[in-house]
């Protein structure tokens, strides 16, 4: 395997590197059920977050592997309030560049930033969301969730993402990562949010009922964005809720059909599900939270920052 | 001053077909074109054995920068740049700043343009500060020189001004050239919209924010009777649309940039911002279609669009990395490697294209090289090479998907009338 210094998005995974990052999650996840939950592996190294987009869960999640995996964790504080420029992101990556950082993880709400880093720095860049582009750590824990679920086997699973397609890097992340490992994935939204020459395999449903007859194993909620340019992509929240949410009234049919809930989370209560939804047996959503701790200490054991390839004994 | 330029073929917009002539020229004029002269005494002889012989060619759509961002290019560096791609005289747009939408700034901007070793020609805009709300001073922008009227890097959003805008240059016989695009479906777009833009994440623009705009005013100059000139074509549906209006009478001319022949949206890879352009690349499909178009005459003019911008401008994401790419110097090349040099299509496509008829469009004689003609032409070495390294590029920006690499084809001589401008 060729040592890769970023993770930038899926479509870049080869399959030996991605069997790499999942099956060395399993070990990982492993320590999590003893009391020291700390390996040595990354002694001596640092992780710095570069967070220009808010987010308290993946950030953390970021934190926690790093200090599982005996990284000291920095939090290079930037403006998360207004939109950073690539030219000013740049700036700061020189800063970073001069501090010697092995790792920088990075969130940005305009696709491609990481990328642009990637490109300046030594450090192993990783991808934590950019614009609608990718979240490739998010695709890779999806996946791991459910490898567990379904017993290692995933092929033939059928996956239905539901809500803000357009605008989702995770839907782009997880749905690409489901149909490489031989699932089957569908698509239900508003026409306005849905995107135009999505892959023709790919399933788009107008309803509910065209989804029940499709018989998904999965369905995977997604966070809406409501407007953009002050044009809403749908008349209000309650129709939105009404027409695409899942309802109660749907979550029978999910309970009594043994189907999985993903969310890639913070949910919103009362749009894209309903609170009944958090005490659901087959909600994954906790496992994926957990999960996610143990792919990203993966990823971390798998990048070889440039700095490192320097060391010598 | 004699000149004996020996050994070439004779390009003309008549016929694919080279003629292998001598072209002597004395004085700045064309006195002989035939085959086998001899160079009298004191003549001096240019070689131009296995090269091509052309009129020079003419650009339609410059972006010179001046006034105001000359730290992306100025008129001087501009023309020096055209002359290095065999370019001979260019018409530069108003989206300077100030805007070049007063007589004053007309002057300024000619002033400027006196000190070129190229004639050099200006667009006004059509409305104050190319804000799309109020007219410009059309008129005398016209008597300051003009030769045409337009917004671009905007459209006129709103179809009344436009009514209006064309209904008063025909005062002046002005032609209206127009930048199509609909901003509200543009919106904060970047590149095309399709399944490249879906896969980057990027927001799109889609092909009916031109095409729309396109059809809205070439109905308004049918409408009025304006001349309207389509800049940058970039889609098969728009191109259809104004081979149908053309078919119909109506006064509507249009130009092809080469990169929306060369290059479409599967090239943005990695967000290359020497990639980005407005209107932006769009599908292979298109690319294959406008090609026929141009071959089958549905373009008057090639022109390129030349828009520089600063390597740090460019540095940045894709989403704020300005929109435009240059073409004055790789323009010839470019079509000589990808189509010429393939047979794609012939030597009177450019000569009509990219010399004879931008001329015609702004009522300036073309000049095709034959006895008693002015000399005003390029030699073009078609066995030769050019390596578009920042070194050899005369513009003062180099973001050009071309940048380091190396296209066939040379352009070796640039000749007007006495002076010998380039000589490589």
């Amino acid at each position: 395997m060729t040592p890769r210094k970023d993770l930038l998005d899926i479509q870049s995974l080869t399959d030996e590197e991605l069997e790499f990052i999942l099956s060395n999650a399993v070990p990982f996840k492993n320590l999590f059920k003893r009391s020291v939950k700390k390996v040595p592996t990354l002694k001596g190294r640092t992780v710095l977050t570069l967070f220009y987009e808010p987010s308290t869960r993946t950030r953390s999640s970021f934190e926690i592997a790093a200090s599982r995996l005996s990284a000291d964790v920095t939090n290079f504080s930037v403006s998360t309030s207004s939109v950073v420029k690539g030219e000013s992101v740049l700036d700061t990556v020189a800063t970073l560049e001069a501090m010697r950082t092995d790792y920088v993880v990075v969130r940005h709400s305009m696709s491609g930033i990481p990328n642009l880093i990637a490109k300046h720095t030594n450090a192993s860049v990783i991808n934590a969301g950019d614009g609608f582009h990718a979240h490739p750590t998010q695709g890779l824990l999806d996946v791991f969730t459910l490898r567990e679920v379904f017993g290692g086997d995933v092929r033939g699973a059928r996956v239905a993402f539901i809500g803000d397609i357009q605008h989702s890097r995770v839907a782009r992340s997880t749905n690409l990562l489901c149909r490489r490992m031989g699932m089957q994935t569908a698509m239900l939204a508003p026409g306005s949010l849905i995107p135009r020459e999505l892959p023709q395999e790919i399933a788009v449903f107008q309803d509910w009922k065209e989804l029940y007859a499709w018989k998904p194993d999965v369905i995977y909620l997604l966070r809406v964005q409501t407007e953009r340019q002050n044009v809403p992509f749908f008349p209000s929240i309650g129709e939105y809720h009404r027409l695409f949410g899942l309802t109660d009234e749907r979550l029978k049919w999910a309970r009594d059909n043994g189907i999985w809930v993903m969310h890639p989370g913070p949910v919103n209560r009362g749009v894209e599900l309903t609170d009944s939804v958090m005490e659901y047996e087959r909600s994954l959503i906790d496992q994926q939270v957990e999960n996610g701790i143990a792919v990203r200490m993966s990823v971390l054991y798998w990048l070889k920052p440039g700095s490192t390839v320097e060391d010598k004994p | 001053m004699k000149r004996l330029f020996k050994g070439g073929e004779i390009a003309t917009e008549d016929s694919p077909k080279l003629t292998r002539a001598d072209v002597l020229v004395e004085d700045g004029k064309i006195v002989q074109v035939a085959p086998g002269i001899t160079a009298g005494e004191g003549t001096e002889v240019v070689d131009c054995t296995g090269k091509v012989i052309l009129p020079a060619l003419f650009d339609v759509h410059v972006h010179a920068r001046e006034p105001g961002q000359e730290q992306k290019e100025n008129i001087f560096t501009c023309s020096e740049a055209a002359i290095n791609g065999g370019v001979v005289g260019f018409v530069m747009m108003p989206n300077t700043a100030p805007a070049i939408d007063t007589a004053g700034v007309v002057k300024t901007v000619l002033e400027s343009a006196r000190k070129c070793r190229i004639p050099l020609y200006t667009t006004g805009a059509i409305t104050k500060g190319r804000e799309g709300k109020e007219l410009a001073a059309i008129g005398a922008m016209k008597a300051a020189g003009v030769v045409m009227i337009t917004d671009d890097g905007y459209p006129v959003s709103n179809p009344v001004v436009l009514r209006r805008a064309m209904e008063y240059a025909k005062n002046f016989d002005l032609i209206l050239a127009s930048h199509c695009e609909t901003m509200e479906l543009s919106g904060k777009g970047s590149m095309h919209e399709g399944k490249v833009s879906y896969s980057l994440g990027l927001e799109g623009i889609p092909a009916i924010s031109e095409e729309i705009c396109l059809d809205r005013d070439i109905r308004i100059a049918q409408y009025t009777g304006a001349h309207v000139h389509i800049q940058h074509v970039t889609t098969a549906r728009g191109m259809n649309t104004i081979r149908r209006f053309k078919e119909e009478g109506v006064k509507v001319t249009c130009e092809i940039a080469p990169h929306h022949l060369i290059f479409n949206h599967e090239d943005i890879r990695d967000y290359d911002t020497s990639y980005k352009m407005n209107p932006p690349l769009r599908t292979p499909e298109d690319n294959a279609l406008l090609l026929q178009g141009l071959i089958d005459g549905v373009f008057d003019v090639i022109a390129t669009d030349h828009a520089p911008h600063t390597e740090f401008e460019k540095k940045n994401d894709f989403q704020s990395a300005p929109f435009g790419i240059t073409g004055l110097e790789t323009a010839l090349p470019c079509l000589y490697d990808r189509f010429m040099s393939k047979g794609v299509f012939g030597w009177d496509v450019i000569v009509k294209r990219y010399s004879a008829e931008p001329r015609r469009i702004i009522k300036l004689p073309p000049v095709p090289v034959v006895e008693g003609g002015v000399a005003e032409f390029i030699v073009f070495d078609p066995n030769g090479s050019t390596t578009f390294t920042k070194e050899f590029m005369k513009s003062k920006s180099s973001n050009t998907p071309f940048l380091n690499q190396t296209l066939k084809g040379s352009v070796d001589v640039v000749v007007l009338k006495d002076e010998v401008l380039l000589n490589r």
